[in-house]
Formats: C-alpha cells, structure tokens, sequence
C-alpha cells in the first residue's frame, strides 16, 4: 500500500472510531432530552425512541416543574449555585494567594514540601473526612447550612488552586514585577495590577474546576445535609431512590437543568479546563 | 516626593521598605490557606485516626467514650461484610481503570491522528467529566439499563436474548457500574493523553518511517515511552479515584443486591454516619487508607521498573 492511501486509511479509521464514542456519549444526553418530553403512557409499554414517531412529545414535564413545583426545586437548585460559587470564589482568592507566596518567597527552602502537604488532601479518601466533618459540624449547629458545605468545599478547592497556580505563577517572568517594584509600586499593586491578570487563563481555568467539583460533588452533601441545604445531586438521589413509581420525565427535566449550566459552561470553556487538568502533571 | 531626593538614596530606602513589607507579605499570603488546611484536612484526618482506636458512637449522648486500642481492627479483620466491600472495591477498580486506559489511548491516538474536527471532538468529550456521577448513574444506569423498559435491554431481546437483570444479578450489577464509570471517565484519560500525546514531535515518526518502522514499532518504541509520565500520573489519579467511589453506587444500587455492589466508602457512611458508629467506621476509613497506599505504591513501583527499561 502506498503512503497516501495508507494515510488516508488511517484517517477514515480514526474518524470512525472517534464518531462512534462520540455518538455513545450523545445516546444518554440525547434519551434524558427526550424523556423530558414524555408522559407516563409512553413509557408504560416499552422504549420509545424517536419523537413525534414513537410517542407525541409533550411539555407535561417541564409545565410540572416551573408552574406547579418550581419552588420544590428551585431550593436545592439555589443551594447548588450559593456553595459552588461561594466556595469557589473564596478558593481561587485564597488558593491564588498562596500559590503566588509560594512562586515568589522562600520559605526556609520547604517550598515543595508545603506543596505536597497540601496536595496530600486529594489522596485521602473522603470516608477519612466524613465522619469526623460529621461531629464537627454538629457541635458548631452547622448541620444541614449552606455554610458548612461552603466551609468544606473552599478547603477542598484550595490544595489544587495552590499547585496549579504556584506553578503558573512560576513561569510568570519575575522581570516584569521586579522593575515595577523598583519604580514604586508595592507588592500589593505588583500582585493584582500585574500578576493576576497575567495569570487570568490559570485563574478561570481553576476557578471552573472548582465550581463543577462543588456543583456535582455528593458524598459530603448526603453526610451534612438533609433538608434545607440539600444540593442538586443530593436532591436527584433522594427522588430516584424511593422504590415504586420513578417518575421519569421529572427527573429527566431535573437531571437537564441541572447538568446544562455545567455542560455549557464546560464546552466554552473547555481550553481552560484541558489545560487546568493536565497542567500539573504535564510538568510533573 | 521622589524628585527631591537623591536618586540612590532613595532606591536603598525604598528596597529596604519593601524587603520588610515582603517578610510579613509572605505569611499574610500564605497562612490563610495554611490555617483552612490545618482546620478542615490535618485535624479531621488525626481525628478519624484517634476515633478508631476509641468507641466513639454518635448516639451515645453524654456516656464516657473509652480507649479500645486495637479492637475495632480486630474486629474489621474478621468482619466477613467488610472484606465483601474490600472485594467489590477492589474488583470495581480493577474492572474501570484498564478499560479506561485502553479506550483513552484508542481515543487519544485517532484524536491526534486527524486533521480536522479536533477541537469538535475535544469539546464533545469534555462533556461526561462536567455531569455529576449522580446524573449519569440515573441516566446512563436507571434510565438506559432499566430491566424492562430500558432501550438496551429492549435491543438485546430484538436481537434474540434475554434482557440482561442488570440490577436484579449481582455480577451484571457490577458490570453496569463499570461501564457507567468507564464512560464517564474515559474522557479524564483522553484529554491527559491527549495532552502528552501533543509533546511529542511529529518528525520522531517520519524518521522512523523513512528507517522501515512499522506503525505498531513507532508507537511501542516511540511514542510510548514519551507519553509514560503522564500516563501513569493519569493512571494513578484514577485508581485512587476508583478506590473512592460512592455516589453511582448509592444511586444505582444503593450497595445490593444484597451486599454484591457496596463499595468500602458506601459501607463507612452507612455504619459511620447513618449507624452512627464512628469508631468503626474510622478504622474502616484508616484501613482503606492502607488498601489505596499499598495499591498506588505497588502500581507506582511497577511502572516505575517498567519505565525503565
């Protein structure tokens, strides 16, 4: 076989396999969109699969939630929005501080050291925090707040906003700060006039991270929650697990505005998020 | 202010301002994070460590709690429930981790192929990592697996077999968690790879070819050993991220049939925050601790020989 229809027989192979993986991660986005759109008579029977063909799409579903129940779930969705943002506006300032200390000062030659410490809190299992976060939060009347789950999510976004923007902030040339310093401004002015927005593609990519970890994460929210401050996944996993009769186009509906912000949010920014997930271990 | 003064006296006064304000900048920039660390990771974790040589219990209000030493290990030891845990736990990492490594590289490779549409396929793949497991368990597990009137079950029986009980059997009950992880996670490996795949030059290839190496040769001997690091890096954050794993199996199958699908996670919220028995539960959580440290170590061990050679 010649170069030429050797590449290009690669190429027809590499085009179909990707279409193929991505058609099997369009199948779910593609059902929980058209179950939204269902009633109970089209799935007492069996699968139906395509709309206006198998089964007459209906806005049942979404008139349920936004006419009758929309204060049902809007709290859990409210709740998701106050922690992820919170918690995640609060780490990336925090997180983003330090990794700028740790890129720029010395600290007795245990810069590293510091690092890993904080990097040690992703290898622990969260089982190791539940229950200890469990008498902790109880004893501070925090149980079932926003705030306790703010609290716990900041301290999770910060070891990985410290590593990935340490590292930025390193590759940052300390020229530019240096000779601003020297004509006057102080380090206040050099970090946010000068860092900062240097460092803007690491901060948002971080900042995405964070807020898509508080968004889904459930664990911590079923150990801390249970009625008022119940986040999204928490809410989903307490409708879909009573036994009996699912009904599946609410949840679908539920499932979908739940999972479209992020999605949306994730394809857009999907340079930063790429490049938040792979930094770190790109130079380690 | 600055114009009066002699130039290089006031550039040793200002130098000298700023080394003493660095000196305290450093901790007010730094001991924020420090102190949330210290609150929320070190003293939860040497608590939890404490709470499992004690017999803590979270409804015991008011009673004395003593100090047992090593009973509770003792007692998981025997437990015959908490080895099933370890086991499915286990199992469950060892059945999501190679299928993921293995698509991701099939992906990563055809991704770094093409000519066109990489940013399309990038975007689309970066799509299952923003859903919360949660979704795609009751999407992908209770919706599409649905014994009787999920579509796949309903394929199958087109097709001539039986629907499969994926929820009912415990050996498919694991299958569907499996696939569930799998399709959710690939996309973790696909963009890591992607990335190291991305370092290396494309020129490496040509000289090969023009030497008479096969496709297969350049990618064992070649790309391979470039894209090592991140690979395992890559691998080592999703076998302990597949130790930890919770949330589809609470969904899905809430840890049944009977025991068939609880994961260790599962089983320390169910007998540590539901049960209340947080000293049990604590040795159970200080003992997957051992089971990922000695996992991560061997795997980091092996590739490490591996890498080597």
């Amino acid at each position: 076989m010649g170069i030429k229809s050797q590449r290009r027989l690669t190429q027809i192979v590499s085009y179909t396999i990707l279409i193929v993986w991505s058609v099997i991660l369009f199948v779910p986005m593609y059902w929980v969109v058209i179950t939204s759109f269902k009633r109970a008579v089209d799935m007492a029977a069996g699968a139906t699969y395509l709309p206006w063909v198998d089964f007459q799409p209906s806005l049942g579903a979404w008139r349920y939630l936004f006419v009758e129940r929309l204060s049902w779930f809007m709290q859990p969705f409210m709740n998701s929005v106050i922690v992820a943002f919170v918690s995640s506006a609060i780490a990336l300032v925090i997180g983003s501080m330090a990794g700028y200390a740790l890129a720029r000062f010395d600290f007795g030659g245990r810069n590293d050291s510091i690092v890993l410490g904080f990097m040690s809190q992703r290898i622990f299992p969260g089982a190791l925090f539940i229950l200890a976060f469990l008498v902790m939060f109880r004893e501070l009347r925090l149980l079932d707040t926003r705030l306790a789950l703010i609290i716990v999510y900041a301290s999770g976004a910060i070891p990985f906003i410290v590593w990935v923007m340490r590292d930025f902030f390193e590759s940052l040339p300390v020229e530019i700060e240096e000779s601003a310093m020297i004509d006057g401004a102080s380090r206040l002015i050099v970090m946010f006039r000068i860092a900062m927005p240097l460092a803007a593609p690491g901060l948002v990519a971080v900042f995405v991270l964070s807020l898509i970890g508080a968004w889904n994460e459930y664990l911590v929210a079923v150990t801390l929650t249970f009625r008022e401050a119940v986040t999204i996944p928490l809410f989903m996993q307490m409708q879909v697990s009573q036994t009996g009769y699912t009904e599946w186009w609410n949840m679908s509906a539920i499932a979908l505005i739940s999972v479209i912000p992020m999605v949306v949010a994730g394809m857009a920014l999907e340079r930063y998020i790429t490049s938040g997930l792979t930094f770190g271990a790109l130079k380690g | 202010m600055a114009s009066t003064s002699t130039p290089l006296l006031t550039a040793r006064k200002r130098s000298v301002r700023f080394e003493i304000r660095d000196h305290t900048w450093r901790w007010i920039l730094l001991l924020p994070a420090v102190i949330i660390i210290v609150i929320l990771l070190a003293i939860p974790v040497l608590w939890t460590l404490y709470a499992a040589f004690t017999d803590l219990h979270l409804f015991r209000v008011g009673g004395e709690t003593s100090f047992v030493g090593l009973k509770n290990f003792e007692k998981l030891l025997s437990n015959s429930s908490f080895w099933r845990t370890v086991q499915n736990t286990v199992v469950f990492m060892l059945g999501v981790v190679p299928a993921q490594l293995i698509i991701g590289m099939v992906i990563a490779l055809c991704l770094n192929n093409i000519t066109a549409g990489k940013k399309f396929f990038r975007t689309w793949f970066v799509m299952p990592l923003m859903v919360s497991p949660v979704v795609v368990a009751f999407v992908v597990g209770k919706m599409l697996f649905q014994e009787d009137i999920g579509p796949i079950n309903e394929i199958l029986r087109w097709f001539g077999f039986k629907g499969i009980p994926w929820f009912t059997d415990p050996f498919w009950a694991m299958v569907s968690l499996i696939i569930i992880d799998v399709w959710q996670w690939s996309s973790f490996m696909i963009l890591m790879l992607m990335a190291g795949l991305q370092g290396v030059p494309p020129d490496l290839h040509e000289a090969a070819r023009v030497d008479g190496a096969t496709a297969w040769q350049s990618f064992w001997r070649i790309t391979l050993p470039l894209i090592m690091p991140i690979t395992v890096t890559a691998l080592l954050i999703r076998i302990i991220d597949a130790f930890k794993v919770v949330d589809i199996i609470m969904v899905l199958t809430g840890g049944g049939p009977g025991q068939a699908t609880e994961s260790v996670t599962l089983a320390i919220y169910r007998v540590g925050v539901k049960g209340g028995d947080l000293a049990f539960g604590s040795s159970q959580a200080y003992f997957l601790l051992l089971i990922m440290l000695i996992f991560g170590g061997a795997f980091l061990v092996m590739s490490r020989r591996a890498m080597s050679q």
